[in-house]
């Protein structure tokens, strides 16, 4: 009951807020703005659902009536605004320590297995032949050193991560800005997979892709490339020039041994590896990848001698020195001084250095765009600006964000307007997302509902659509890698394919179904769900009752004649609610409880004692809720209609 | 919209199918109507890959024995064909390479001629990341990052038939492996028991709760959703009506109790069923062998006892089975010919790789393998690559899955083929 209370009292607090808000709005869009839903035939309720699908990670109970009360536009406008308070998800991210470190501090606290390794060789406290004889006194020794060192282990940082992933996207007010940011993290994707790049991934979010989302595309580009995520995952930071364009500085040779040193991670233990990797010059992964899947797209009209100019532009685009294999590095740098290198060529912004003495200085010529000799740094932020405003990028970048909002197939007059608006506005990917939503194709009856949810949306949408209580996210993070996206790990510089027939497969549509049964019967630990409370706590007035109302509470504004018609059968089958009682029976005498009294088994066994009468809501237990009802509202998650937004 | 499988082409063929035999999953049925095929229980070839995630020391595991240079770079690793003492010897195989001896379990498989390996085996791009090594190595395309799917999901696309099950290309894997990755159909799965609705502690609930799933996706308007549903429910239905947790492999085998044995087991249970798996794939780990590799025990001793003996279990359990199945390992890159300091090897190229089968042209090493002096050494350290991964792949694929459209399997590629196969 009290829980009840508290979300009320939130609910009205926000409410609040909402006003106060939107009595100061800045001018996005513009006050005449109108969508044009009504020409499409749909209803402002419709409209707001249709809204919320595309724009956030589902509606929670009652958001569709909130959102055509205030209006679609004016939702829509607070959304592209992304200024609305977060304080209580900001509360509960304040536990995670890790998410305010920067590269810096994150690569001297979660140091890699075999960074560790190195330093307590360095340090005598383990010795290098030990790991010879007794592995587990090896490993002890190992997990000593860290804790006396304040050292925590690499997986613990994105243990958190993922987790803060999870409930901004559950709980941010600013629901756009995290879809957004969800897009634009898979169109310049790197991977935890690689391990080179791992480490640097929750700054790339947080500092490169959140900060930039509805920004300009330009400004996005440019930090991406300039990032140690991307530097690292797409191999720039070990990119050189030809040696006979290299510059030739006094301090080339020794700052080339110490860059190396900057490498960190697997290659730590190979000196000699090390010494090959020098040798590589030029490397054109990032270059290639950042016309066919950042930029211009595959049939942007690039030839592989484009390919190689361009790698040879961004050659010495590397990261600054740091962690322990880049204190020599570091030393040098801060021996010389910022002044001086900036005199000799050198950048040095955050994490980024320009290398100068790594820079191909000869000319160049990038799909027609000829770079003078000697450009330095400056060419390739050149190179980049002249990539974000061609046309074919245009192109590329419009059809993915229709593909992503309107549907898998959208119609080519509705993209052409996007790229209107993205030529002509300087790539500001508001103005893109405004011209979208105020196009009659974003409203047409052949977008409703045309996408299929990833995981992640299905996951999260479920959270939101029961108000569920997230205290362990990485539990759902599980179901969702379970389910088939294992979010941040995907491989390839593509980011995840959006489309249905990818998602949808034979084992991961059982596994969604699943979830749902999961989620709604509370055996998802540390996600719980009040289901008497999504309905304030008023018992249904029959079965048939209680499917109507959790039907129109989880689906808010969609037609679901067809999916009651076929879940009535399920209530009236005589035999069903004694199968159902017996087995949850044997399950409460089976399983033993607690000897810790928490609210939670108080709640559950309030509810028991309160509603025994009641089918529908009783019989919980400790092992989950085994009620009709959590069996309604699960098959109402994992059922067909709820997999398409 | 319209589903990515091809429809009942025939109807009456399908309902002569369904009718004679009775409760015949839809999917095969209609994979049977659409190949013209009375029987739905028509065997399909099947190709087992195992990756062998962390690079295999070939030199260890198949060792030119009579190099000096090799003996001389590997005071503590090498190992002899010669019998000396208590301890076992390499297996000779050809007087030249020797089988390391804890996969004696592969010896008989050799001199029946059913066992190939390929030596210097590996990529053209001289990565020595695992990431990118293994990324390149799984797309097919190894100087392109953004190939977005994987060949063994092209190999799907080019099996010259639509008749795709739910099976058809099955990983068992927890997450889709990069070589998985595309648009043809396959699934990843790492435990078949997974296959079901659950709820722990409830099974009457879940009984209930499949019976409302599959009303509601038998009514859905959306195509994709529908179909999907509908060959997930028979799937599921065939894969209950058989004892999964509790399978006995035939023939006595045994499989090791490995996450490799467990995986390889629930590959021959589906092969077996007749679902229509053709392109199989599993994961083997812990090849990264930079400390304490071992000889005849120890690290690199126990991987190679467990991936000789599992795949040796799948195919004594496959008994009548074995003439459709083919099975090839891969790894990304091989080790440094020197040892290093902490007795183990660390990232070179070349490695070694095998394909076991009937109609694998067996009995022989292949490849070209130089004497290991320091000319002859890739970067003056490593095995040198010398055959192509893809002339192997696109040989196995050909022969035993007739693929034969090499540029759609391996885009960019224009080498020869290395014939490891019969025929």
């Amino acid at each position: 009951m009290k829980k009840a209370v508290k979300y009320w009292c939130g609910f009205v607090m926000l409410l609040c807020l909402f006003t106060v808000f939107t009595a100061f709005l800045p001018g996005y869009p513009n006050a005449s703005l109108k969508f044009p839903y009504k020409q499409a035939g749909l209803t402002p309720e419709q409209a707001a659902a249709h809204l919320l699908s595309r724009f956030t990670y589902g509606a929670t109970p009652g958001e569709v009536e909130e959102v055509s009360k205030i209006g679609p536009e004016k939702w829509f406008a607070q959304q592209l605004d992304a200024q609305l308070p977060d304080d209580s998800l900001n509360q509960l991210l304040n536990k995670y320590d890790a998410l305010k470190l920067s590269n810096t501090e994150v690569v001297a606290q979660y140091p890699k297995g075999a960074q560790v390794l190195r330093m307590a060789v360095r340090d005598g406290i383990v010795n290098k032949d030990s790991v010879k004889t007794d592995r587990k006194a090896y490993r002890d020794q190992l997990q000593n050193y860290m804790q006396q060192n304040g050292l925590k282990p690499e997986q613990e940082l994105l243990r958190q991560f993922i987790n803060q992933k999870i409930l901004r996207a559950a709980y941010s007010n600013n629901q756009l800005q995290e879809v957004m940011t969800s897009f634009w993290f898979n169109h310049f994707n790197v991977s935890i997979v690689k391990n080179d790049c791992s480490q640097y991934i929750p700054a790339y979010e947080r500092d490169v892709i959140r900060p930039n989302a509805l920004g300009k595309f330009n400004d996005l580009l440019l930090a991406t490339a300039k990032s140690p995520a991307m530097l690292y995952y797409l191999d720039n930071f070990s990119s050189s020039g030809n040696k006979e364009n290299m510059e030739q500085g006094p301090i080339r040779r020794r700052l080339m041994q110490q860059m190396q040193g900057a490498d960190t991670g697997r290659f730590a233990n190979m000196p000699k590896l090390n010494k090959a990797k020098k040798a590589q010059g030029l490397n054109e992964n990032y270059a290639r990848e950042v016309m066919e899947l950042h930029t211009l797209g595959v049939d942007g009209g690039y030839t592989q001698q484009d390919v190689t100019q361009a790698a040879k532009v961004l050659t010495g685009w590397s990261v600054y020195p740091m962690g322990t294999y880049g204190q020599a590095g570091q030393k040098l740098m801060n021996r010389i001084g910022d002044e001086k290198l900036q005199s000799r060529g050198f950048v040095h912004e955050g994490d980024f250095l320009f290398n100068p003495n790594k820079h191909d200085s000869g000319e160049k010529t990038v799909l027609g765009h000829h770079f003078a000799a000697g450009g330095g740094y400056e060419e390739g932020v050149q190179l980049l600006d002249m990539l974000a405003h061609q046309r074919a990028t245009a192109r590329f970048i419009a059809k993915k964000i229709a593909v992503r909002f309107v549907s898998d197939n959208p119609p080519q007059s509705l993209i052409d307007k996007m790229v209107h608006t993205f030529m002509n506005k300087d790539g500001d990917i508001k103005q893109v997302l405004i011209t979208m939503v105020d196009a009659p194709e974003f409203w047409s009856a052949a977008a409703l509902r045309e996408k299929t949810k990833s995981p992640f949306e299905l996951a999260i949408g479920s959270v939101r659509s029961l108000h569920a209580d997230i205290t362990q996210p990485y539990q759902l993070f599980n179901w969702i890698n379970k389910m088939g996206e294992k979010m941040y790990y995907y491989q390839a510089p593509t980011g995840f394919p959006d489309k249905g027939q990818y998602w949808i497969n034979t084992g991961a549509l059982l596994n969604r179904m699943n979830f749902g049964l999961a989620l709604a019967s509370g055996r998802i630990p540390g996600v719980k769900v009040d289901l008497a409370a999504l309905n304030n706590h008023h018992e249904p007035e029959s079965a048939q009752a209680a499917l109507m109302t959790y039907c129109k509470i989880i689906m808010p504004g969609r037609k679901l004649d067809e999916t009651i018609k076929r879940l009535t059968p399920m209530l009236n089958d005589p035999k069903l609610m004694e199968k159902v009682g017996e087995a949850s029976a044997k399950t409460l005498a089976a399983t033993a409880l607690p000897v810790t009294a928490s609210d939670e088994m108080m709640d559950q066994q309030a509810g028991l004692k309160g509603k025994r009468k009641n089918n529908f809501i009783a019989m919980q237990s400790t092992s989950g809720n085994n009620s009709m009802l959590a069996q309604v509202v699960g098959v109402i998650i994992g059922s067909p209609e709820y997999q398409r937004r | 919209m319209v589903s990515r499988r091809g429809f009942l082409k025939s109807g009456g063929l399908a309902l002569l199918g369904v009718g004679l035999l009775g409760g015949i999953p839809g999917f095969l049925a209609e994979a049977a109507a659409s190949e013209k095929i009375l029987s739905p229980y028509k065997k399909k070839k099947t190709l087992v890959c195992i990756f062998q995630r962390g690079a295999m020391d070939g030199l260890m595991a198949v060792t030119p024995f009579t190099d000096d240079y090799l003996k001389a770079a590997r005071p503590n690793l090498f190992m002899s064909a010669a019998k000396s003492g208590t301890g076992n010897p390499l297996i000779d195989l050809d007087g030249r390479f020797g089988l390391h001896p804890a996969m004696k379990a592969f010896e008989p498989m050799f001199r029946e001629k059913r066992l190939g390996i390929v030596h210097g085996i590996g990529s053209p791009n001289n990565t020595r990341s695992h990431f990118d090594a293994q990324d390149y190595m799984e797309s097919g395309t190894p100087f392109n990052k953004g190939t977005s799917s994987g060949w063994l999901n092209r190999a799907v696309g080019l099996l010259g038939h639509d008749a795709l099950t739910p099976f058809t290309a099955v990983s068992m894997t927890s997450a889709m492996p990069r070589s998985f990755y595309g648009d043809n159909p396959s699934v990843a799965i790492s435990n078949l028991q997974d296959f079901a609705i659950q709820m722990r502690g409830n099974p009457a609930g879940a009984n209930i709760a499949a019976k409302s799933f599959e009303d509601l996706y038998d009514q859905t308007a959306s195509g994709l959703l529908k179909q999907t549903g509908k060959e997930s429910f028979e799937a599921m239905k065939m894969l209950q009506k058989t004892d999964i947790k509790n399978y006995t492999p035939a023939n006595g085998a045994v499989y090791p109790s490995s996450a490799l044995g467990n995986s390889l087991k629930q590959i021959a249970q589906l092969i077996k069923m007749d679902v229509g798996l053709e392109v199989a794939f599993a994961e083997s780990n812990g090849w990264d062998t930079h400390f304490n590799q071992g000889t005849e025990n120890g690290i690199f001793a126990r991987n190679v006892a467990d991936l000789s003996n599992s795949i040796m279990a799948l195919w004594t359990d496959l008994g009548t089975y074995q003439d459709d199945v083919t099975i090839m390992t891969m790894t990304e890159f091989g080790r440094t010919v020197h040892q290093n300091g902490t007795g183990g090897t660390d990232h070179g190229r070349a490695s070694c790789n095998f394909i076991l089968g009937n109609d694998v042209s067996g009995g022989l090493v292949y490849g070209d393998v130089k004497p290991l002096a320091v000319e002859n050494l890739e970067d003056g350290r490593d095995l040198a690559v010398t055959t192509d991964f893809r002339s192997v792949f696109s040989s196995v694929a050909d022969k035993h899955l007739a693929i034969n459209n090499d540029h759609i399997l391996f885009p960019d590629w224009k080498g020869d083929r290395v014939n490891v196969m019969r025929g």
